[in-house]
C-alpha cells in the first residue's frame, strides 16, 4: 500500500499540550503506520517540548504576517505537491477556504476530517451554506467519535461517516501495562474541570452521598482537577451538612504530573463520568479504562461505545438522575466479582477497539480505497 | 424585476432589459373551444380574460417582489396561458419544489379558477414521495422547480404524472443545468429573462418512454437488484471469514469495497428506504470486517472481532432481507 506525505493543520494555532491530544496523535500514529512524513503546520504559540514525544514529526511554524488560516491557505497552495494526505480537525468554517485550495491544487490528494463533534454541535452545522457543504464534499473520509452521532449524521448528510473513536496511543502509557487488579483500592475516581456546567460534578457528589449507607465496604471518592469557586462552596457546604462523609471525599486539585495522575488510575476501581455533554469519549475515559477502571457514565453521545453497550461499564442515561446514578454506583461497588473480571474485560476491549495503531490501520484501508477513486484513470 | 401590463401587452422588465411576455390576441382562437364559461368574458361587460391575466401578472410583483423566481412565474403563466385556454375542460395542475404556501401558486390558481371553477393547482410537499403519490398521467401540467430537486429520477417521476400532450415546466435561476438533464432540456422550448429560465417540454411517447426508464420506480428496482446481488456475494465471503477458511489476500478488500458500494447505493435510495438505518448498518459491518482484517494482520486473538462481525453481519443481512425481500 502507499506511503503518504501527511500534513495536519489545526483550525487555530496549536498549543504544546495539544500535541498529545487526538488532533495530533491520530495523524502521528497514521504517520508511523503508513506515512512518509508528517508536518504539523501552525502559527507558533510558544515552545513545544512535547514534540520530543513525536519522533519524526516536523513542526512548520507559519509566518506571523496574516491570520493563522490565511497563512495556512498560502502554505497549502505553495506546498500542495508535498501533501498527499491533509488532516483536518473539526467541521469548522475556518477550513472552507483551505479545503478548497488544497482540492484545487491536488485533485488526486486526500482529505481526512476528524469531526470532534457532539450531537448539539452537529445539529448546528450550517448545511445551507454552499461553501460549507462543498468543504464536506471535498473530504474523502470523515469520521466521528460516537456511534449515536454517526447515525444522526447519516440522516443529516446522507453520506458515509466512519466511526473512529478517540483512542489510545499505548506507547504514551507504559505504566498501564503494570496495572494489577490486586493493587486496586475501593476508590471512585473522577478527573476533569470540577464544577463546570459541562462536567456536572454535583451529580457524583450527591449520588455518592445517597449510596454511602448502602455500600458493603468503605469506598473513597477522589475528585481530581481544577475546582470552580462555585463547586468549592458547594463542597464545603456538603461537608458541613454530611460530616461523616467528609473524610471519605478528597479534592486533590489539578494534577499536572502525569505519573502522579496515573497512580490514581492504577489505584481506582471505578471511574465516574457525569458530563452533560462530551464530543466523543473524553481522554480521561481512555486513560482510566486502560488502567482497568470500570466506568460509570451518564448518557453522553459515546456512552454505548465506552461501555460496549453496558457490557464493560454502566450507563445512567439521564444526566440529572441522582438516584439512578447512586443505584448504579451501589450495584458496582457491591459487586467485587464483576469489578475484578471487568478489569481484564475493559482492558481487552480498549486494546481491541480503541488502540490508535489498530484504528490507523483501519483508516489506512479506507484511505487507500478513496485514493483509487481519486487516481486519474 | 417588474411586470407591466397594458391593454395589449404584458412586459417583463429589469433595468433596461424588456421582454414581451404576451400580446393580446386580436382575434381569439375559437378552434378548440367547445363550451363557454370563460370565453364569454371577452365580450361581456365584466372582467375579460385579458384583464384578469394582466391583473394576475401584476399580482406576481405585489406578492413575490423579493422572490428570486419572480421572472420564472411570469414565464410559466405565459406558457400556461394557451394550455389553459385550449379547451373548456377542468384541468389538474401540480407544482413541486417551492414551498406549498408559495404566493405565486395562489396567483396562478386565481387565474385558473377565473377560467374554470374546476381547475386546480396542487402544491406538492418537497419530498420524492409526494411525486410518486400522484396518479400517473393525471396532470395537465407540472410546474417543477429544478433547483429544489435536480435529481433526474425525480424529474422523470414528474413527467410520469403528466397526461400525454401535457406540459412539464422546469424552472431555475441557476445558470448551469445538472449534466444528466442537459440532453433532456435541449429538447425543450427555452425561455429566459435575467437569471430566470424556463424549459417547457410537451409530453409525447418518446418522453414518456424516457421517463419510465429513468424514473424512481425503475431506479429503485435496478438498485435493489444491485444490492441483492452484492449482499449475496458478501454473505459467502463473510461466512468464509467466520469459518476461518483460507482466503486470498485481497478478500477483505473485496468485502470492504462491496460494502462501500452497497452503502453508497443505499444512500442513493435513502429517501425511499423503509429502514433508514440500513446505510449505517452497512457501515458498521464494513467497520467490523476491517477490524477483523486488522486483527488477522496483527495476529491478535480474534474472538471479540469474530463476535462483532457475526453480530453486525446478522443485523445487516436481516435488515436487508426485510427491506428487499426476494
Amino acid at each position: 500500500m502507499n506511503k503518504y506525505k501527511m500534513c495536519m493543520i489545526p483550525a487555530y494555532p496549536l498549543e504544546n499540550v495539544q500535541l498529545l491530544k487526538d488532533r495530533v496523535i491520530l495523524p502521528y500514529v497514521c504517520y508511523r503506520a503508513f506515512g512518509e512524513s508528517l508536518r504539523l503546520v501552525t502559527k507558533s504559540t510558544g515552545d513545544y517540548p512535547y514534540l520530543s514525544y513525536l519522533e519524526g514529526a516536523e513542526l512548520i511554524p507559519l509566518p506571523e504576517d496574516q491570520s493563522h488560516m490565511e497563512e495556512a491557505v498560502r502554505y497549502v497552495s505553495a506546498h500542495s505537491e508535498e501533501i498527499d494526505l491533509l488532516f483536518l480537525f473539526g467541521a469548522r468554517g475556518e477550513y472552507m477556504e483551505l479545503a478548497a485550495a488544497y482540492r484545487a491544487a491536488r485533485p488526486d490528494g486526500l482529505i481526512y476530517m476528524k469531526l470532534d463533534a457532539n450531537i448539539d454541535w452537529a445539529n448546528a452545522f450550517p448545511l445551507y451554506d454552499n461553501d460549507f457543504s462543498a468543504m464536506l464534499q471535498s473530504c474523502d473520509v470523515i469520521s466521528c467519535e460516537a456511534r449515536h452521532l454517526q447515525a444522526l449524521l447519516y440522516k443529516k448528510w446522507q453520506r458515509p461517516v466512519e466511526y473512529i473513536p478517540n483512542g489510545v496511543y499505548y506507547p504514551l502509557y507504559p505504566e498501564a501495562e503494570t496495572a494489577r487488579y490486586e493493587e486496586k483500592e475501593n476508590i471512585i475516581l473522577t478527573v476533569g474541570r470540577l464544577g463546570t456546567a459541562q462536567k456536572n460534578t454535583l451529580l457524583l457528589l450527591y449520588a455518592y452521598a445517597l449510596s454511602f449507607a448502602e455500600l458493603k465496604e468503605p469506598w473513597e471518592l477522589v475528585m481530581i482537577g481544577s475546582v470552580t469557586p462555585e463547586f468549592q462552596a458547594d463542597y464545603d457546604d456538603f461537608c458541613k451538612r454530611f460530616p461523616p462523609l467528609a473524610p471519605h471525599i478528597r479534592l486533590t486539585g489539578n494534577i499536572a504530573d502525569k505519573q502522579a495522575l496515573y497512580q490514581y488510575y492504577k489505584r481506582a476501581k471505578i471511574f465516574a463520568l457525569t458530563s452533560r455533554l462530551e464530543g466523543g469519549s473524553p481522554n480521561v475515559f481512555s486513560e482510566a479504562a486502560i488502567f482497568g477502571c470500570t466506568v460509570i457514565t451518564t448518557g453522553v453521545d459515546a456512552a454505548d461505545d465506552m461501555t460496549d453497550f453496558g457490557r464493560v461499564g454502566r450507563i445512567v442515561p439521564d444526566t440529572e438522575d441522582f438516584e439512578g446514578f447512586s443505584r448504579a454506583l451501589v450495584s458496582l461497588c457491591n459487586n467485587p466479582d464483576y469489578l475484578a473480571h471487568n478489569f481484564h474485560d475493559m482492558r481487552a476491549y480498549m486494546r481491541e477497539f480503541f488502540d490508535y495503531e489498530r484504528l490507523a490501520e483501519r483508516l489506512h484501508v479506507l484511505l487507500e480505497l478513496q485514493s483509487l477513486k481519486r487516481r486519474p484513470s | 424585476m417588474t411586470i407591466k401590463a397594458t391593454d395589449t401587452t404584458v412586459i417583463l422588465q429589469e433595468g433596461t432589459l424588456r421582454h414581451t411576455l404576451l400580446e393580446k390576441p386580436e382575434f381569439p382562437d375559437y378552434s378548440n373551444v367547445t363550451a363557454m364559461p370563460h370565453f364569454t368574458y371577452y365580450y361581456t361587460e365584466g372582467e375579460t380574460i385579458w384583464d384578469r391575466l394582466s391583473l394576475n401578472m401584476t399580482r406576481f410583483v405585489d406578492f413575490c417582489r423579493d422572490d428570486l423566481y419572480l421572472g420564472c412565474y411570469a414565464l410559466i403563466l405565459r406558457r400556461l396561458y394557451p394550455l389553459l385556454l385550449s379547451d373548456n375542460r377542468a384541468k389538474n395542475l401540480a407544482a413541486y419544489g417551492a414551498d406549498t404556501d408559495c404566493m405565486a401558486y395562489r396567483v396562478i390558481q386565481d387565474f385558473m379558477t377565473f377560467l374554470h371553477k374546476g381547475n386546480a393547482l396542487t402544491a406538492l410537499a418537497l419530498s420524492p414521495f409526494s411525486l410518486t403519490a400522484v396518479s400517473p398521467g393525471s396532470c395537465t401540467a407540472m410546474l417543477y422547480r429544478l433547483d429544489a430537486c435536480p435529481a433526474p429520477a425525480a424529474v422523470c417521476d414528474a413527467i410520469n404524472r403528466i397526461k400525454p400532450g401535457g406540459l412539464l415546466l422546469l424552472y431555475t435561476i441557476k445558470q448551469a443545468l445538472p449534466a444528466e438533464l442537459t440532453a433532456l432540456c435541449t429538447q425543450a422550448q427555452k425561455d429566459n429573462f435575467g437569471s430566470c429560465t424556463l424549459y417547457t417540454l410537451t409530453v409525447d411517447d418518446a418522453l414518456m418512454d424516457f421517463a419510465r426508464a429513468n424514473g424512481s420506480e425503475s431506479f429503485i428496482l435496478l438498485r435493489a437488484a444491485e444490492i441483492t446481488r452484492r449482499v449475496n456475494d458478501l454473505q459467502n465471503l463473510i461466512q468464509a471469514m467466520l469459518a476461518g477458511a483460507a482466503l486470498p489476500g485481497d478478500a477483505y478488500f473485496i468485502a470492504v469495497t462491496i460494502l462501500q458500494q452497497t452503502e453508497e447505493i443505499l444512500l442513493s435510495l435513502y429517501d425511499y428506504l423503509e429502514d433508514d438505518g440500513l446505510p449505517v448498518r452497512a457501515n458498521a459491518l464494513k467497520e467490523s470486517v476491517l477490524n477483523y482484517y486488522v486483527g488477522v494482520c496483527r495476529q491478535c486473538d480474534l474472538t471479540s472481532y469474530r463476535e462483532k462481525l457475526t453480530q453486525f453481519s446478522e443485523i445487516f443481512f436481516d435488515a436487508v432481507g426485510k427491506e428487499f425481500p426476494q
